[in-house]
C-alpha cells in the first residue's frame, strides 16, 4: 500500500474561522497566509523525506481550510522543492473549469516534473457549485463530458474542434504533450454509479473520500465488477482512498485528542445555510424546492454539512490495522491522508508525519 | 417555429443511371450524399433555409434500382459529379455522410473546379474498423449509434433494400481502407471539414488526423457522445457545426457568440 500526503496548505489560524462558507477574505492576514504556505510546503518536503509516495493537491475554494483554489499553481511550486515524489492532482473540479485549460495545466505539470503527475477528476462538493455560478443540475453532465474532452485533448496529435453538450471549442491543440504517454494515470473521484462505470470502462482508477469501510467496500465491489466486464482487472494504484488521520504515540493519546476535538464542537467542515444547501440539492437532483417552507433559522442561518470525523485514529499499530482493513476489504492501494486536523498546528503535523513515516509507512508498504 | 421546407423529388440521367434527387431552398447550391438514403433530416431542413439543397441518391442505394455496374466509390462519384453538373452551373458545397463521404472524397478529386467546399460526416474511406462478415444487417444497424435508443431516429430500411445495399457496399469497398484515396487526399484543395462522433464504432479515431495531415485546408471536428450516425445521436450539434462551416469555411473557428450578460 502506498501513502499520499494531502497537501491542504491550511491557513494556520483556521481554528478562528466562523462556522460558515465561504470564509470572508477579511479573516486573511497576508503575513500569516505567506507563512502558512511556507509551512505547508515544508510539510510536503518532510513527507517526501519520510517516504510518502504521493503528494496530493485538491481544488477547494473560498476557505483557508484547504487553501488551494488553483491546485496546479500550488503543485508547480511544491514540485520544484520535492524532486522525486509523485504529484497527484486529486483533483480538478471539472464542472467549474474549462477542460482544455485543465489539460494544458496537467500537460505542463507533467513536463515540469518529468512525468511524475497523477491526474484526478471530480465534480466537487455542493458548496463549490456556487464558486463560478455553475448550474448544479449540469454538474454531472459537465463532469462526464469534461473527462472525455481532457483525455482527447491530451492524446490527439492534430488540432481539432469539439462539439459537445456543454463545451464547444473550435480549435484545441494542447501543448506540450504529456511526458507520460498516452496520458498520466487518471483517478476518477466519485461515489456515483455512472461515474464509477465511466472509470471502469475507460480503465481509469477510482478515488473515494472519507466513506466508512463498509460503504467503501460496496463501491469498490461495483468498480471491480465493472472493470471485469470491461475486460481488465484494476491494480493496487487503481483504488485510492482519501481519509482524515490523527496518529499519536499511543492509542490513548490519540483518543484523548479526539475526545477534546469533539468537546470543542468545531462545526461542520462545509457549513452552508440550510436554504442554500436545499437549493443546491434540489438543483442537482431536479427535485422541488420551496424556499418559503423552510425555517429561516438564526440570523447567521442554520448550517448543514458534514460533521468532522476521522477515518484513521490511534497509535501507529492501530492505524496500520485500520488501513489494512481498507486494503483487504476494498482493495485500496493508495491512502491519501489529511493530517491538518482542527487544532493541530504545523508543529503537530510535522510530528505526525514523522511518526507515520517511522511507525506506519514501513508496515503498510508490506501489504 | 420556421415553416417546414418541402423537398421535391426529381430525377436526372447521369453516368448511365437514372439518378433520383430531392431539392429544396434557394441560394448557393449544396449537394448532399448519404449512403443511408433519402429521409429528410434536421440537417437538410436547416441547410434548405439558407441554401439550394440537392440531396442526390447514390445509384443502387435506397429506393433506386440495383446497381450492378459500379465497381468502386470513384465510379459512383463520376456519376454523381455528372448529375451535379446537369443540376447546377455554379460551384457547390459537397456534403457526404458515411459511405457518401467516401464517394464525396472521390468526387472532390474528380471535379476540383466544381466543389468549392467539402464537408465529410463520418467518412468511411480511411481506416474504418474491420466489420465482421458475420454481422447481420440488423446488428450492423445498431453499431451506428452511441445510444441504442437513438436508433429510432433512423429506422432501418426494408430487408430487400438492405440486402441490395449490403451487396453493393461490399463490392464498392465499404468498410475497407481506401489507400488510393488516402494517397490523393493532398490533391483536395478546397476547404474541408471532417466530423467524427467521439463514440464511432465503425471508423477508428486515428482516421480524423489522416484527413488533417493530408488535406491542405482541413479542420477535423469531434462530436461528443455521438456514434457513426451523428445525425441520430447529436442532431443539434451536427447541424450547428455543418451550418457554421458551410457559411464560413475555415474561419468557422472564429468565435462569434456573445459572452455579454448585461450591457
Amino acid at each position: 500500500m502506498k501513502a499520499s500526503y494531502f497537501a491542504a496548505m491550511g491557513y494556520s489560524e483556521r481554528s478562528k474561522f466562523p462556522v460558515t462558507w465561504p470564509i470572508p477574505p477579511a479573516y486573511n492576514d497576508p503575513a500569516t497566509s505567506v507563512q502558512s504556505y511556507q509551512d505547508g510546503m515544508a510539510e510536503c518536503e518532510f513527507a517526501e523525506e519520510m517516504g510518502f509516495d504521493w503528494l496530493s493537491f485538491s481544488e477547494h475554494h473560498y476557505s483557508g481550510r484547504v487553501s488551494t483554489g488553483t491546485p496546479s499553481v500550488m503543485a508547480a511550486a511544491v514540485a520544484e522543492r520535492c524532486k522525486r515524489i509523485k504529484i497527484a492532482m486529486l483533483g480538478h473540479l471539472l464542472p467549474l473549469n474549462n477542460p482544455v485549460r485543465i489539460a494544458e495545466e496537467l500537460a505542463i505539470l507533467d513536463n515540469l516534473t518529468n512525468g511524475r503527475v497523477v491526474t484526478g477528476f471530480l465534480r466537487g462538493t455542493p458548496n463549490e457549485d456556487q464558486v463560478y455560478s455553475m448550474n448544479p443540475a449540469e454538474g454531472r453532465g459537465r463532469l462526464l463530458e469534461g473527462m472525455d474532452l481532457i483525455l482527447k485533448a491530451l492524446t490527439e496529435p492534430q488540432p481539432f474542434s469539439w462539439e459537445g453538450r456543454y463545451y464547444q471549442y473550435r480549435t484545441v491543440a494542447v501543448w506540450p504533450r504529456p511526458v507520460q504517454q498516452p496520458y498520466p494515470p487518471v483517478v476518477v473521484a466519485t461515489r456515483s454509479d455512472d461515474t464509477i462505470r465511466y472509470a471502469a470502462e475507460n480503465r481509469l482508477a477510482l478515488g473515494v473520500s472519507f466513506l466508512p469501510v463498509d460503504q467503501m467496500a460496496e463501491l469498490t465491489d461495483k468498480y471491480r465488477n465493472w472493470c471485469e466486464e470491461a475486460g481488465w482487472s484494476p491494480g493496487p494504484d487503481h483504488i485510492v482512498y482519501r481519509g482524515s488521520i490523527h496518529v499519536a504515540e499511543t492509542d490513548k493519546q490519540a483518543d484523548d485528542w479526539f475526545e477534546s476535538l469533539k468537546r470543542s464542537k468545531p462545526g461542520p467542515t462545509i457549513p452552508l445555510r440550510r436554504t442554500v444547501a436545499e437549493a443546491i440539492q434540489s438543483a442537482r437532483t431536479g427535485g422541488e424546492f420551496d424556499l418559503r417552507n423552510l425555517v429561516a433559522g438564526s440570523p447567521e442561518g442554520d448550517v448543514v454539512g458534514n460533521a468532522p470525523r476521522l477515518n484513521f485514529v490511534g497509535g501507529p499499530d492501530t492505524v496500520v490495522k485500520q488501513m489494512k482493513e481498507f486494503h483487504d476489504r476494498c482493495g485500496v492501494g493508495v491512502v491519501d491522508l489529511l493530517f491538518q486536523q482542527p487544532g493541530v498546528n504545523h508543529r503537530g503535523v510535522m510530528q505526525e508525519i514523522e511518526l507515520f513515516g517511522k511507525g506506519v509507512l514501513p508496515q503498510i508498504k508490506e501489504f | 417555429m420556421a415553416e417546414r421546407i418541402g423537398f421535391t423529388q426529381s430525377q436526372v440521367d447521369a453516368g448511365g443511371f437514372s439518378v433520383r434527387y430531392w431539392e429544396a431552398g434557394q441560394g448557393r447550391p449544396v449537394v448532399v450524399l448519404d449512403s443511408a438514403g433519402w429521409r429528410e433530416s434536421p440537417l437538410h431542413g436547416a441547410l434548405a433555409e439558407k441554401y439550394r439543397v440537392i440531396f442526390v441518391e447514390l445509384p443502387g442505394f435506397g429506393g433506386s434500382l440495383a446497381n450492378t455496374r459500379s465497381q468502386s466509390a470513384g465510379d459512383l462519384a463520376a456519376a454523381i459529379a455528372e448529375a451535379a453538373d446537369l443540376l447546377t452551373d455554379e460551384k457547390y458545397t459537397l456534403i457526404g455522410a458515411s459511405f457518401g463521404g467516401h464517394v464525396a472524397i472521390w468526387q472532390a478529386l474528380q471535379a476540383p473546379g466544381r466543389v468549392e467546399a467539402l464537408i465529410l460526416i463520418s467518412p468511411t474511406a480511411i481506416k474504418p474498423q474491420d466489420i465482421s462478415l458475420e454481422t447481420t444487417p440488423e446488428e450492423f444497424h445498431m453499431l451506428l449509434f452511441a445510444h441504442p435508443a437513438n436508433a429510432a431516429n433512423l429506422p432501418p430500411v426494408s430487408e430487400d433494400v438492405s440486402l441490395k445495399e449490403w451487396e453493393l457496399a461490399q463490392r464498392l469497398g465499404f468498410g475497407r481502407h481506401d489507400q488510393a484515396a488516402q494517397e490523393r487526399l493532398g490533391e483536395i484543395r478546397c476547404p474541408t471539414l471532417a466530423l467524427f462522433g467521439s463514440r464511432d464504432r465503425l471508423v477508428s479515431p486515428e482516421a480524423a488526423r489522416v484527413y488533417r495531415e493530408n488535406i491542405p485546408n482541413c479542420n477535423i471536428s469531434i462530436v461528443y457522445d455521438a456514434g457513426h450516425c451523428i445525425i441520430a445521436d447529436r442532431p443539434e450539434a451536427l447541424v450547428n457545426a455543418v451550418d457554421d462551416y458551410a457559411q464560413q469555411w475555415e474561419t468557422y473557428i472564429v468565435g462569434r457568440r456573445t459572452g455579454l450578460i448585461n450591457p
